[in-house]
């Protein structure tokens, strides 16, 4: 009995010691050891302190803008120009409208590129990311290679997505809206004491552009015009996609991340205008409306170790895979053939990266590392109406070695120094170096002046151009048809001014830049690729950012440039290709370039949970570089609002319901191609987070 | 007949004046006397750490040869001795301990919670003081005030069961004009629930040692989340400025030796002990590339320092 009883007591003693133990506070909370977690690699430079010209779009940006594609928020990027070949074949761009083939800006999703040969541009609609998905997007506008590798030559677009520990819950959202907008996501994640995971299943779909109902610019459409003149009838759009991303930190000083997702699309391609009709019996049309189907997937797998002196390591692989294929039939001088002329292409990416950042002082901090690249891309195509097959297979390789100090030479003067060499996939090897100095004239305001020179890699493409161009695949030559390419050569020069008003809570960011382009390829009088054009681009680019309240921000954004080059000099030449269409500039850069473009976006929240935002686009007239004159693009304007209201649906789950009305005043809206007419549209989204 | 004024209660302050003057003397002399013979100090650690370490070897080097030193490592070797004046215990479960003893003793580097619960359980009769190891609101209210004049929404995020006393600490705050924005986590699994709702109403999160939230291991995700709702946080170590924090104000465990060590030095001259105090000695950490990265203009360290002792002096 007696001994029962000290039993208890015992057990009572340790029950509350163990309660006294829960609840009370120790020294040892005081002194424990805690894991790095905000890695120089992990935080973001401030504009201040970059060494370019940068333009951040947050994911409360993101998502104030209303916008349901990735490529329509680099319209909130001041000089940035995006187009659509078809509703979901977009292409962005800077000075400038380019070709539908955009391909002089690198773009990096968490550091993995996503432009692919053989064009070396990027498929948007490929990639397996949401809206949701992103953290931030941050745009450097001019050459980064010295940072950010090869093929940066106009600037940077680098989307870095949610780490899987920011976000943990579920959350289902579902959108519907005219033109065919019908997008499915769901979203699950977990936060875990050595692993966060995040994955999200989507569904995406629309029916493009609208259809233009009366000709254009106010011209009588003759045949050779509407010849050019694309119907837009066949653009819509379907996307499935899957992504997951796992985080594992098994100490403090070790970050693991994997990384994959798979995007299955198919687009709605080809036009019905070069079908024979009575007028022209004996047409040919190579690319009659069909779907193209697209399978795209990844796999990256990183690796951040920190060492004691505040050193960080970072090891990056990734690998991406594309297939796409098509099949369809043709009209051959007149003749149905019901074929099929099938065409299918594959791409295959793998990349390695090291990298080590080595702090020397809290002053003085290098970047330095190495990465080798092998790209393969292999394409088929087989047309029986010309009983023609066709094939190639291309390996490349390229690796490259870069080098980037930060320097505080005292707390007002920060000097960037970079370099790369690259040794790229044409067995040429370029060096691209860059100095910036920053001057904090106060802490709030700072010059920055800067140089840089940057190369672009001519794609296969360039280099093999298809000797038949159905469908709407390339499928590269299996020979060299443009031999001898250079890289394009970019020299920029600028001087930026930030300030930052905290009285006015304001800030400001303006650059003034020259941008040298030479080496610059076009397509010559013999259909080949060549190097020879010079192009000057010059002006000016501000963003002005005020806060009304913490709750409402407004956000303006302008550019004015202008540019010149000797287009004119090859088009007289015999170059087709460089033929201005712009009856009052011959010079197809210039004539290409839109002299003023703006956007504004303001955002404001309010209480009880509701929240609205509008965003506005200006962009001054411009003649679309390899589009006829009928595809003038006159000055475009566009109004696009956001309302959203907050649901409390129980103490762990809530909700959201929010309607966009995108070109809400209905401004005649066209992009690239004047049959890709962008009328008023709207949608409604429903989310539910638990 | 000019007149001197004698004023007999003058006089009566003036003789009280100088017998109390001698009595000092006297006892001043008598205390000295006293304060050359050797104070027999026994140290007492919670255990070997490093942070109990530290305190143990600056204690060592601030106290004069003649105080006799006995430094014990660990709780559970403690046996108790007449032969001691006085315990200094380090940490919590050292002054679980000491709190048993007949001796006077300085409980230190300890929570002011902790040493509030212990107190309770210890006669009155004998001496008994603390070092407390947390900053006191007062300073760290002046501290968010110098660092982050901007920012005057701080967000506290703490368990149910959290000892902290949260009106203080909000009218600290509102003194400095700034508000307290409370939330309380409900439980663990919410935490980041909880953690949102208090970031998206906070200009800055200010932590509280309380290892129900922040730890090792939510430590990060609690970092990464705040810094992507751009919310800094302030920490309390070292350990959180290095992680991430923006800023921390603490003091470090040779901080509290060293006060200790003057605590024990009146002690010998005195035999008194003071009433429990707050950390007098501290240290400012900032952490520049979070500052950088959230566009924060933040004064360095020394600059901090210089402007919260003014501050501190007004209270």
């Amino acid at each position: 009995m007696k001994t029962r009883q000290i039993t208890s007591a015992m057990l009572l003693c340790c029950a509350a010691e163990a309660s006294y133990a829960a609840e009370a506070m120790s020294e040892l909370d005081y002194y424990q050891d805690l894991p790095v977690v905000l890695t120089a690699s992990r935080l973001s430079q401030p504009l201040s302190e970059a060494p370019n010209a940068m333009t951040v779009l947050d994911h409360r940006m993101i998502e104030a803008s209303g916008a349901r594609s990735l490529t329509d928020l680099f319209k909130l990027v001041p000089g940035m120009y995006v187009g659509y070949y078809k509703g979901s074949q977009a292409f962005v761009s800077y000075h400038g409208a380019t070709d539908q083939y955009a391909r002089r800006m690198q773009v990096m999703i968490d550091g993995r590129s996503v432009y692919l040969p053989p064009v070396s541009a990027v498929n948007w609609a490929d990639l397996p990311i949401t809206l949701d998905d992103i953290e931030r997007i941050e745009v450097i506008r001019g050459p980064a290679a010295a940072s950010h590798g090869a093929n940066s030559t106009q600037g940077v677009i680098s989307i870095i997505t949610r780490e899987a520990g920011s976000w943990a819950g579920k959350r289902v959202s579902w959108t519907r809206g005219n033109k065919g907008i019908n997008d499915v996501s769901a979203k699950f994640g977990q936060r875990g004491e050595k692993l966060d995971y995040h994955m999200t299943l989507a569904y995406k779909a629309d029916n493009g552009y609208d259809n233009l109902s009366a000709p254009p610019n106010n011209l009588p459409l003759t045949f050779p015009q509407a010849s050019t003149l694309l119907n837009n009838s066949y653009d819509s759009n379907q996307a499935r996609l899957l992504n997951y991303r796992a985080d594992y930190h098994p100490n403090g000083v070790d970050n693991f991340d994997l990384q994959f997702g798979f995007n299955h699309d198919v687009q709605s391609v080809g036009f019905v205008d070069k079908n024979p009709t009575l007028l022209n019996p004996l047409s040919t049309n190579g690319n009659p409306p069909h779907d193209l189907f697209a399978n795209s997937n990844f796999v990256q797998f990183g690796w951040v170790h920190q060492f004691d002196n505040q050193s960080e390591l970072n090891l990056r692989y990734y690998h991406i895979n594309q297939e796409q294929h098509e099949a369809f039939p043709v009209y051959l001088r007149g003749v149905y053939f019901a074929g099929p002329v099938t065409q299918s292409r594959h791409t295959r990416r793998d990349e390695i990266e090291l990298q080590h950042t080595l702090p020397f002082n809290t002053n003085n901090r290098l970047v330095y590392g190495a990465a080798y690249r092998l790209d393969h891309v292999s394409g088929q195509g087989d047309t029986p109406p010309l009983a023609k097959r066709y094939a190639s297979s291309d390996n490349s390789n390229e690796y490259r070695l870069f080098a980037h100090d930060e320097w505080r030479i005292t707390p007002a003067l920060l000097l960037n120094m970079g370099a790369m060499f690259e040794r790229n996939a044409l067995g040429q090897s370029n060096n691209s170096p860059r100095v910036a100095l920053n001057y904090h004239v106060t802490p709030q305001h700072t010059l920055r002046i800067g140089s840089s020179v940057a190369y672009r890699t001519p794609s296969l493409i360039e280099q093999k151009f298809p000797s038949l161009q159905p469908g709407d695949l390339f499928v590269p030559n299996a020979t060299v048809n443009s031999p001898g390419l250079l890289p394009e050569r970019l020299v920029s020069r600028e001087i930026g001014y930030l300030g930052e008003f905290p009285d006015w809570t304001s800030s400001l960011d303006v650059r003034l830049f020259s941008d040298q382009l030479s080496q610059g390829i076009f397509v010559s009088a013999a259909r080949t690729f060549l190097n020879g054009v010079e192009a000057r681009y010059q002006g000016l680019e501000m963003t002005l950012k005020h806060d009304f309240s913490p709750d409402s921000e407004l956000t303006f954004n302008f550019a004015h440039e202008t540019a010149s080059s000797n287009g004119v000099v090859l088009a007289a030449a015999g170059n087709r290709s460089m033929v201005s269409q712009n009856p009052w500039n011959s010079d197809i850069l210039a004539a290409s370039t839109p002299r003023n473009s703006a956007s504004v976006l303001y955002a404001h929240r309010m209480s009880h949970d509701f929240s609205y935002s509008a965003a506005y686009y200006y962009q001054d007239a411009l003649q679309p570089f390899d589009r006829g004159a009928v595809d003038y693009q006159p000055i475009q304007r566009r109004m696009d609002v956001r309302f959203a209201k907050g649901i409390q649906a129980g103490d762990h789950s809530k909700g959201e319901v929010s309607l966009v009305l995108q070109n809400l005043f209905n401004q005649g809206n066209s992009e690239y191609i004047a049959s890709n007419v962008f009328n008023r549209r709207g949608y409604v989204t429903f989310t539910l987070d638990w | 007949m000019p007149a001197v004024n004698f004023n007999p209660a003058l006089s009566a302050t003036l003789l009280r004046w100088v017998v109390s003057l001698l009595a000092s003397w006297v006892l001043l002399s008598s205390s000295l006397a006293w304060a050359q013979e050797d104070l027999r100090v026994l140290v007492l650690l919670s255990d070997r750490a490093v942070p109990y370490q530290n305190f143990a070897n600056t204690l060592k080097q601030n106290l004069p040869p003649n105080f006799k030193l006995q430094i014990v490592e660990q709780v559970n070797d403690y046996v108790e001795d007449a032969a001691v004046d006085v315990v200094v215990s380090v940490g919590v479960k050292a002054a679980q301990r000491a709190v048993q003893t007949s001796h006077p003793m300085l409980a230190a580097m300890l929570p002011s919670t902790e040493w509030t619960r212990l107190l309770s359980k210890r006669p009155k009769a004998i001496a008994s003081s603390a070092i407390y190891l947390e900053q006191s609101f007062q300073r760290q209210a002046a501290f968010l005030r110098i660092a982050l004049p901007q920012r005057k929404k701080i967000g506290v995020l703490y368990a149910s069961d959290s000892p902290l006393n949260l009106a203080e600490l909000g009218k600290k705050l509102k003194a400095r004009g700034a508000t307290l924005i409370e939330q309380q986590s409900s439980d663990h699994s919410h935490l980041f629930d909880d953690l949102e709702a208090v970031l998206l109403r906070s200009e800055v999160l200010l932590a509280v040692p309380d290892t129900s939230i922040y730890n090792s291991n939510s430590i990060r995700n609690i970092l990464l989340e705040s810094y992507h709702q751009r919310v800094p946080l302030v920490g309390y170590s070292q350990a959180y400025v290095n992680a991430g924090a923006l800023c921390a104000i603490f003091s470090t465990p040779a901080q509290l030796a060293a006060q200790a060590s003057t605590v024990l030095l009146d002690f010998a001259q005195t035999q008194r002990l003071p009433a429990a105090q707050y950390p007098r000695l501290f240290s400012i950490a900032v952490n520049e590339g979070v500052a950088r990265a959230l566009g924060i203009a933040m004064d360095t360290p020394d600059i901090l320092r210089l402007k919260l002792n003014p501050l501190e002096e007004g209270r």
